[in-house]
This record gives structure tokens, C-alpha cells and sequence, in this order.
């Protein structure tokens, strides 16, 4: 299967079906996932799945909160470094 | 052995340890159980580092102690103890990080303090039986049988241990596939100090490439980490799938086999991290746990079961006796915790109710087998709001004693 597309949208969709935020109110490109119970354990668990999902290799020195806030955040950024090869 | 007291309190933990001290200083002659040799349950045996429950839900107001009392003089003493000046903000919640070896000795201290109160160690809870209209405990030490006589039970087990001895229809437990995920503590010491505020995510993602490439087994995926308030020293929780739905914490051999995974798990993180993180080179091996963190196993059935809802809507009762505030915080499995808050950030009552059945009078639960629903305990079964159920049943025992 081809990589998916980077966007906030798809990020969204990974994050519930891979139950791994469980938020009250539905989830937005803004909606601070550190808020929505979002821990380094689920952490773990997106980064599992971006990688599959999108086809790109996060290194861990790149992992900061500011990035992983919200789904758009972290949209724009994986869209930024794309290039990275897997 | 045959020894007379007014209240027994069995188990030793968060809630035990908040009911024996209610009632040695209520003037009751109390007895308190303990199966393992410390006193302090999963804050101390399984290694769990931090109170939750604790605090008021409104954190917009600063901390505020929910409960006073026993959980309130353990919190500021633990904080005293460690040099911490108040908890930690997470997310939406207060937490208070407590340390399992000065949680025992605390525990010892408070214990100790207490002229009625004596305490029995190493000792297996392996009968309850109704007489002269008191109990009779029966326990196994060290293969003899020793019997207890008192007026009042409160079972802190955390198992619900009287139930499943008196009558099994006192209890009930969700299917395996739904219980709580156990979790696996060890400690690490001599860790290089953590600096920057990322070093929780920049592992996790070391962890997560390791486990892909197949240099760590798949179950580190479960691994959360957590700074000791004394410098060097961290945590490391590891939540296990413990066999999913075939899970069962009653059964010994799956009992065995989540204490290896556990043991296993911990000391391959240990080599990974000592191969490949600067900070943790010098670690020796990680102390271990007495055993795994069971978050979940069965619980009573009292007069009234406190469910999800009730807590949600912050619903009180007339007969409240202690406040719950940490959202339901469910790990039916180990990819991380949903968090399920309450609708407004306020606390919810726990009623009386829920500490005793009316079936068997004189037979009182708290903490982790309170009366309550599998969504509820997600929430209740946290040591703030052990020992705030602890407490209250342990005041409850020494009314009922005094014919209240």
C-alpha cells in the first residue's frame, strides 16, 4: 500500500482508529493532544503507526512536545522533512 | 495463637494502613494483616511512585488536598520527606511522586506510633468465618495455622480476599480481556541527570525504533519512565498485556508468567539503554519489584456500587464519606492510558455504601475492592483515594464496634 498523504486530517484518523487518544470532544487540528490523555506511552504508539502509516523515520533526538502538540502541528512539520529517506 | 482484638484490617497497603491507623487512634484495639514483610501494598512492593487522588480536580486553583485527614498528613510528609515543595502538574492532573521505600518506613512510623495498634507480617489471610457474633480470621504463617478473633473485618486486600472466603457472590471481577493491565516497576540508578524536557519522548522514540529492528522485545512498548525526587535515580513502568484476555491475576501460573515478562522486559531495557543512551552507561541493574502492580482484580459487592457515571457527573450522596478526583484512567490494555474526566472539575462523593453490605454486617472494603464498577475503579482505585476509602472504613468499623 502507498504511503498516505501527510495532513492533519489523516493524523487524526490514525489517532483514533488506533484508539490512541480516547478524547471526549471530537478531535481537531488544534486540539492539544497532551491534554487529551496523549502520554509518552501513546507517544509510542503514534510514532509506531506514523511510520507505517507515512512512511518516514523519525529520529528520536527529533521528538519534542512541540511537535506532537496537535495533529496540525505535527502534520506541517513530517510535510517539512519528507525528504528523509526511510 | 488465638488472640482477640476489636477491628482486623487485612492488607497492608495505601488503604490498610489509613483503616488500622482510623482505628487505633478511634481507641479500637486493631490488628493489621500483612502478607508481605513492609507495609505500603503497590506503593511500596510494586515499586508505584506516585499519589494520585490526591488533590482537588480543579487544578486552576492551585493544589488543594482533597480528602484531609490520612491522606493528607502522608502527602505532606512525603513531601517533606522527599524535598519536593508540592506535585507535579500532568496534563490535567495533580500528582504527587512518593518514594516506596519512605513510603515504608512512614508507614512503619505512623504504625508504630500507635499504642493500640499492632501489626502482623508474612501472613496469608486463608479463612473468614462468622462467631459469637464476631469473626474468626484464619491465616497461615510459615506453615502454621493461626487463628484471630475479632468484632470487625476491613478488608484491604485490594483482592477482596474476605469475599472470595466467606461467599463468592460477595465479589465479582470484569472478564480478562477488560481487567486493568498489570504493570511491571523497576528502578534505575546512577542515571546521568535529565536536562532537557524531551528525554521521556526522545527514549520512548529509541525504544520504538529498537523494538522494530528487533532489539528489544516487543513488550518494552509498554515502557514509561518517571524521575525519582532524588537526583540519578529513575523509574521505569512497564505496562504488560499480561496474555490479554486469557489474563487472570488469581491464576498462579499466568501470575508467574507476568512477573518473568516483567523481569525480562526490565533487563533487556537494561542493556539496551546501557549499550546506547549516554545517561544510563553507568546503571547498575535495575532493582526489582517485589512483584507486578495489579491494577485491577476483583472487588465487593456492597450496598450501593459506585459506577463511571456517578463520578462523571460528580455525583454526591448523603452518605459520603470520602471525595474521589482523579479522572478514570483506563488501561484495559498496554499501548498507553484513556483518560476519562469528570464532566466538571469537581469532585465526586463515595457513599458509606459502597464500604459495606448489609448482608455481613461487621465486614467493611476499601480501597482497591470498594463496591464499584470497572469504569469507577479506574478512577478509585489510585492510593489518594485508597487511603481516603481506608480511612472512612476504618471509621466505619470502630461505629459499628461501639454499636453506632
Amino acid at each position: 500500500m502507498p504511503p498516505a498523504e501527510i495532513s492533519a486530517a489523516h493524523v487524526i484518523d490514525l489517532l483514533i482508529d488506533q484508539q490512541i487518544v480516547d478524547p471526549s470532544e471530537p478531535l481537531t487540528a488544534e486540539s492539544d493532544l497532551f491534554a487529551c490523555g496523549m502520554d509518552s506511552l501513546a507517544m509510542m504508539q503514534l510514532l509506531l503507526h506514523l511510520e507505517r502509516v507515512f512512511a518516514v523515520r523519525v529520529q528520536p533526538e527529533e521528538m519534542t512536545r512541540e511537535r506532537f502538540a496537535t495533529a496540525g502541528k505535527l502534520a506541517e512539520w513530517l510535510t517539512g522533512r519528507k525528504s528523509i529517506p526511510v | 495463637m488465638t488472640d482477640a482484638a476489636d477491628i482486623i484490617v487485612a492488607g497492608g497497603g495505601s488503604a490498610g494502613i489509613a483503616a488500622a491507623l482510623a482505628a487505633a487512634r478511634a481507641g479500637a484495639r486493631t490488628v493489621l494483616l500483612e502478607r508481605q514483610s513492609t507495609l505500603g501494598g503497590m506503593g511500596s512492593h510494586a515499586l508505584v511512585h506516585t499519589f494520585c487522588g490526591l488533590y482537588h480536580p480543579d487544578v486552576s486553583q492551585g493544589p488543594r488536598f482533597l480528602n484531609g485527614g490520612i491522606a493528607e498528613e502522608i502527602g505532606l510528609e512525603m513531601m517533606r520527606r522527599t524535598g519536593q515543595t508540592g506535585p507535579d502538574l500532568m496534563g490535567r492532573v495533580y500528582v504527587l511522586r512518593q518514594h516506596p521505600t519512605l513510603f515504608a518506613g512512614l508507614a512503619d512510623e505512623l504504625c508504630r506510633a500507635e499504642g493500640n495498634l499492632k501489626r502482623v507480617s508474612g501472613a496469608e489471610w486463608v479463612a473468614l468465618t462468622r462467631e459469637d457474633g464476631g469473626w474468626r480470621i484464619e491465616m497461615m504463617n510459615q506453615g502454621l495455622r493461626r487463628t484471630l478473633k475479632c468484632r470487625a473485618v476491613v478488608d484491604t486486600t485490594g483482592d477482596a480476599t474476605g469475599a472470595r472466603l466467606l461467599n463468592p457472590a460477595l465479589c465479582e471481577q470484569a472478564e480478562g480481556a477488560r481487567l486493568y493491565r498489570p504493570a511491571y516497576v523497576c528502578v534505575f540508578h546512577e542515571v546521568r541527570p535529565l536536562t532537557d524536557d524531551n528525554w521521556r519522548l526522545t527514549l520512548g522514540a529509541a525504544i520504538v525504533r529498537a523494538v522494530k529492528e528487533g532489539r528489544l522485545p516487543g513488550a518494552a512498548m509498554g515502557s514509561g519512565f518517571r524521575a525519582s525526587p532524588f537526583a540519578g535515580e529513575v523509574f521505569l513502568t512497564i505496562d504488560l498485556e499480561a496474555g490479554e484476555a486469557h489474563w487472570d491475576p488469581f491464576d498462579p501460573v499466568k501470575r508467574a508468567q507476568v512477573e518473568e515478562e516483567g523481569r525480562g522486559t526490565a533487563l533487556a531495557l537494561w542493556r539496551f539503554l546501557r549499550a546506547e543512551q549516554a545517561r544510563f552507561q553507568g546503571c547498575p541493574p535495575p532493582m526489582l519489584p517485589a512483584q507486578a502492580g495489579i491494577r485491577e482484580s476483583a472487588r465487593y459487592r456492597g450496598d450501593y456500587v459506585i459506577t463511571g457515571e456517578d463520578l462523571a457527573a460528580s455525583r454526591q450522596f448523603e452518605d459520603n464519606v470520602a471525595l474521589a478526583g482523579w479522572p478514570m484512567e483506563k488501561r484495559e490494555n498496554a499501548r498507553g492510558p484513556k483518560f476519562r474526566y469528570f464532566d466538571r472539575p469537581e469532585p465526586a462523593g463515595i457513599p458509606a455504601r459502597c464500604l459495606k453490605n448489609s448482608g455481613v454486617p461487621g465486614l467493611f472494603f476499601a480501597g482497591r475492592c470498594l463496591s464499584a464498577d470497572h469504569e469507577a475503579l479506574a478512577s478509585l482505585r489510585v492510593m489518594g483515594t485508597c487511603m481516603a476509602t481506608g480511612e472512612a472504613a476504618g471509621k466505619l468499623a470502630v461505629d459499628f464496634v461501639a454499636g453506632r
